[in-house]
């Protein structure tokens, strides 16, 4: 034995930026995270080159697993292009030299901000959601300490509350994204700002998906084939936002989630938020070859998990 | 150019995410890099360290376990438990670990157990990870551990097991219903 | 036309080109002019980067053209790449090399009132002069005789009196390794005193001053004392693995304060300490050491509320991540906001319907 074969050679930095020690203590929370569905797991939380709230919670999660043999899919607004997506997936590459890809069904791992892709996830792969504020129960309590305790005890009484006090004073849910959802019947948990639009795509999915709030130092799942049910009552029902009447302005597509484009005269005309998606369907209907997958919503509206969303 | 990956680092990435697979699809068989006590040692690598702490009935194990700085606590207290073999004595001790608490459910063991995915007792799975039910065939374990098992996993308290054949990995979160058919 | 950041790594690379131009070249020469000319900066960053090397710190000051939030990240960012080696052997006051230290609890304190270099007493003129020439510090007077190697602690005073328990509560001493480390496990609160310790040792320096201060000024419950400040000189010292031998790896500045509350029965202790010099910093951080154990303590004076709240990175970060794009959220809202307004136009119209209608001046006529 000789020193050498002790020693690697020097590197600037490790593999994935992360030290060993970090990326075992983010495994192991990992782990526990998909072990009970929808928990908080603390956790250290590394600062990154990144600024904190900029995406460092799934940027940690995203280089813990990440290996050669991944391909990794970036999106901030469901745009792969935008430039803090742009950033953090010109990071990993940078870090892992993974491959990088703009099409969902090519990417084994996901990470966005804010989105779940229209395009239905399969079995195996993983989809990163960057969480600025894990805690649903924020509003009811902007303590940590006294939101811990009403998980515990699944005291979720304030939510319902909350959620009835809307029905009285608008006749509505006003709730916008981070819709919360009740996930494996036990955790009120926050799916990240993502629309309501992209709730039901966590319920019964087939895919793994991990959430992480790096400036909170807490991480969560939502394991494949779980059940995600949004808070609603018996006979008030949770809606998604309403995609009726938009256009895709670049395809035609309908009944997907749609920025709206503001223009001068007051009026609006909408593009697909979906942008690899779209650029998709911009090819197809050049002639291209391309493969675009089944969506979570079809070109009737419908969601694939029949009678999940009641109206 | 890119940052290297060491081979062993190689092997705790990817023995990792055969992990992450096998509890988000529990009763599924994933595979490991390496087979038999290479494979519990793989599994150590990526879990054990200076930050966590274990404990095992494999003297052989102990000793390469060890050196990788984590504690080596009682089965009461540690939280990633090492079993190549689980042999109906050692279930006695075994109740005593930690299920975690309302607060902390997370504070809980993970055990590691070796086991043979053969002809032996037939397992019928249900709960988050699988689409309606599954069955596996398990042999080599003391059938007493199921109902072990059913007594501690009250969710969201429980452990999370990881049955270990050769080179195959099973991973059954405290999620997952467990009946012997 | 609304049109969202687009334009991908192109227009990143360009934005920090031309932040970079406009900051002007670095140099070897430039870093260490920092790290000798603006000592106490270099210090308020290593201190809330939680990392002592100076050099590194004056190359994050320069390289960030002096934005103290982004350079305190660099070396946060920094730290996170290097592994743990070891554990330094723990300080007591008799291991500092004390070069100012002062008690407002007595007029004069065993070992003296030690001024050290202090800008406390002077005038605060600005010295133009420097303007258009060099102006050399005057030489110091060196003293008859050497200062002594330690100084007597106030607070064993307090204790060798009575007035204070003889160790404070969860101060008991513990092995290295075994301290809570609040950059290796996430913080739950009521935190370990480690933890809180060392969330205000890296807290940022206005933050726990704005904190502090509120408290200091009326919101707080309690008038304390300052027992003592100190300044010094601080040997990071390691056991050889080997040998077991204590050796010195350097010397560190750093800085402590303890302050003093009369609580009618006993006197009760707060405390800070923080790498560099930095005497804002720790006495208000001490104050607020002291008053989170308060049952009462003003909510911003929770130690849950203080310690997230003056951290530096996180703070500052989320702060600056508003100007990302939110449209889908925004979106989402409106969506919500649109439903309630048009479910309140359909039942204005339908009261409209239902109610009688009365048409002017129609009463007036029957």
């Amino acid at each position: 034995m000789n020193l050498s074969d002790l020693s690697t050679p020097t590197r600037d930095y490790s593999y994935a930026f992360l030290d060993a020690f970090a990326k075992r203590e983010l495994r192991r929370r990992i782990l526990k995270a998909i072990a009970i569905p929808g928990y908080q797991v603390p956790y250290a939380s590394r600062e990154l080159p990144i600024a904190r709230g900029w995406g460092t919670g799934g940027l940690q999660v995203s280089l813990s697993l990440v290996g050669p043999q991944d391909t990794i899919k970036v999106i901030d607004q469901g745009d792969d292009q935008s430039v803090n997506a742009a950033n953090l997936r010109r990071f990993i590459a940078r870090m892992s030299g993974v491959a990088t890809t703009f099409d969902t069904l090519a990417a084994t791992v996901i990470q966005s901000r804010h989105r779940v892709p229209e395009e239905i996830l399969s079995e195996g792969q993983i989809l990163v959601l960057q969480v600025p504020d894990p805690e649903p129960l924020r509003r009811a309590t902007p303590s940590m300490t006294i939101a811990r305790e009403m998980h515990a005890d699944a005291d979720y009484a304030v939510m319902w509350l909350n959620l009835y006090e809307q029905i009285v004073r608008y006749g509505e849910f006003t709730g916008g994204a981070s819709y919360p959802v009740l996930v494996h019947s036990r955790y009120v948990m926050s799916p990240s700002p993502i629309p309501r639009w992209d709730n039901p795509k966590l319920h019964q999915a087939a895919h793994l998906t991990l959430l992480s709030a790096g400036r909170e130092k807490r991480l969560y799942a939502v394991p494949p084939y779980t059940d995600v049910r949004p808070l609603e009552f018996e006979d008030v029902f949770f809606k998604v936002e309403s995609q009726y009447g938009r256009r895709d302005r670049m395809t035609g597509a309908t009944h997907k989630f749609m920025d709206e484009i503001a223009h001068a005269d007051g009026s609006s005309t909408f593009s697909l938020s979906d942008t690899g998606y779209q650029d998709k369907l911009v090819k197809r209907q050049s002639g291209e070859a391309v493969t675009v997958g089944a969506t979570y919503y079809d070109d009737h509206g419908e969601f694939y998990h029949a009678g999940f969303l009641k109206s | 150019m890119f940052p290297t990956m060491p081979a062993r680092e190689a092997r705790a990435q990817v023995t990792f995410r055969a992990m992450a697979a096998a509890l988000s699809y529990p009763g599924r068989r994933q595979t490991l890099p390496v087979t038999g006590f290479e494979a519990f040692l793989a599994i150590a690598e990526s879990l054990v360290d200076l930050e966590s702490s274990y404990t095992t009935n494999s003297r052989d194990l102990d000793a390469q376990v060890g050196p990788l700085g984590g504690r080596r606590l009682a089965i009461a207290e540690a939280h990633y438990q090492f079993y190549p073999t689980l042999a109906a004595h050692d279930l006695i001790e075994l109740r005593e670990a930690p299920v975690g608490t309302y607060l902390y459910p997370d504070h809980s063991a993970t055990l590691i157990i070796g086991c043979r995915f053969e002809l032996g007792l037939l397992l019928r799975l249900s709960g988050p990870g699988i689409q309606g039910a599954t069955e596996i065939d398990v042999a080599g374990l003391p059938e007493d551990f199921w109902m072990l098992r059913a007594s501690a996993c009250a969710y969201p308290l429980g452990w999370d097991v990881f049955l270990v054949s050769g080179n195959a990995l099973i991973g059954l979160p405290r999620t997952t219903r467990v009946e012997v058919a | 036309m609304y049109v969202a950041a687009r334009g991908g790594e192109e227009a990143i690379q360009n934005a920090e080109t031309l932040y970079r131009a406009l900051n002007g070249p670095l140099s070897p020469a430039l870093v260490e002019g920092i790290e000798r000319a603006l000592p106490y900066l270099v210090d308020r960053v290593m201190a809330e980067g939680s990392l002592y090397a100076p050099d590194l710190a004056a190359l994050a000051i320069a390289q960030t053209g002096g934005d103290l939030y982004e350079a305190v990240l660099l070396l946060r960012a920094y730290r996170s790449t290097v592994p743990r080696l070891a554990y330094a052997e723990p300080l007591t006051d008799a291991d500092l090399v004390v070069v100012r230290r002062i008690s407002a609890a007595f007029k004069d304190i065993p070992g003296g009132q030690v001024l050290g270099p202090t800008l406390d007493y002077s005038h605060r003129i600005l010295n133009t002069e420097a303007l258009s020439r060099d102006v050399q510090p005057e030489p110091p007077a060196e003293a008859e005789e050497p200062a002594p190697r330690g100084y007597f602690s106030v607070a064993d005073w307090h204790r060798l009196n009575g007035l204070l328990a003889p160790t404070a509560k969860g101060e008991e001493p513990v092995a290295p390794g075994e301290l809570p480390d609040v950059t290796r496990d996430p913080i739950a609160f009521p935190a370990p005193r480690a933890h809180r310790l060392q969330s205000l040792a890296r807290a940022e320096t206005g933050g726990v001053l704005a904190l502090g201060y509120a408290s200091m000024r009326g919101f707080g419950l309690i008038h304390p004392t300052v027992n003592e400040v100190r300044l010094a000189y601080a040997d990071v010292r390691l056991r050889h693995p080997i040998t077991g031998v204590a050796f010195s790896l350097g010397r560190a500045r750093i800085s402590a304060c303890e302050v003093v509350n009369n609580m009618a029965d006993r006197l009760e202790l707060g405390f800070a300490a923080t790498l560099g010099w930095n005497e804002v910093k720790i006495i208000a951080g001490a104050m607020l050491d002291m008053e989170m154990d308060k049952a009462d303590a003003h909510p911003a004076h929770t130690e849950e509320f203080v310690l997230y709240h003056t951290e530096a990175v996180e703070s500052s970060g989320f702060c600056i991540h508003y100007k990302l794009p939110h449209y889908v959220t925004f979106n989402s809202g409106l969506d919500a906001l649109r439903r309630v307004l048009l479910k309140r136009d359909t039942e204005q119209r339908k009261r409209v319907i239902d109610e009688p209608v009365v048409v002017e001046g129609e009463e007036a006529l029957a």
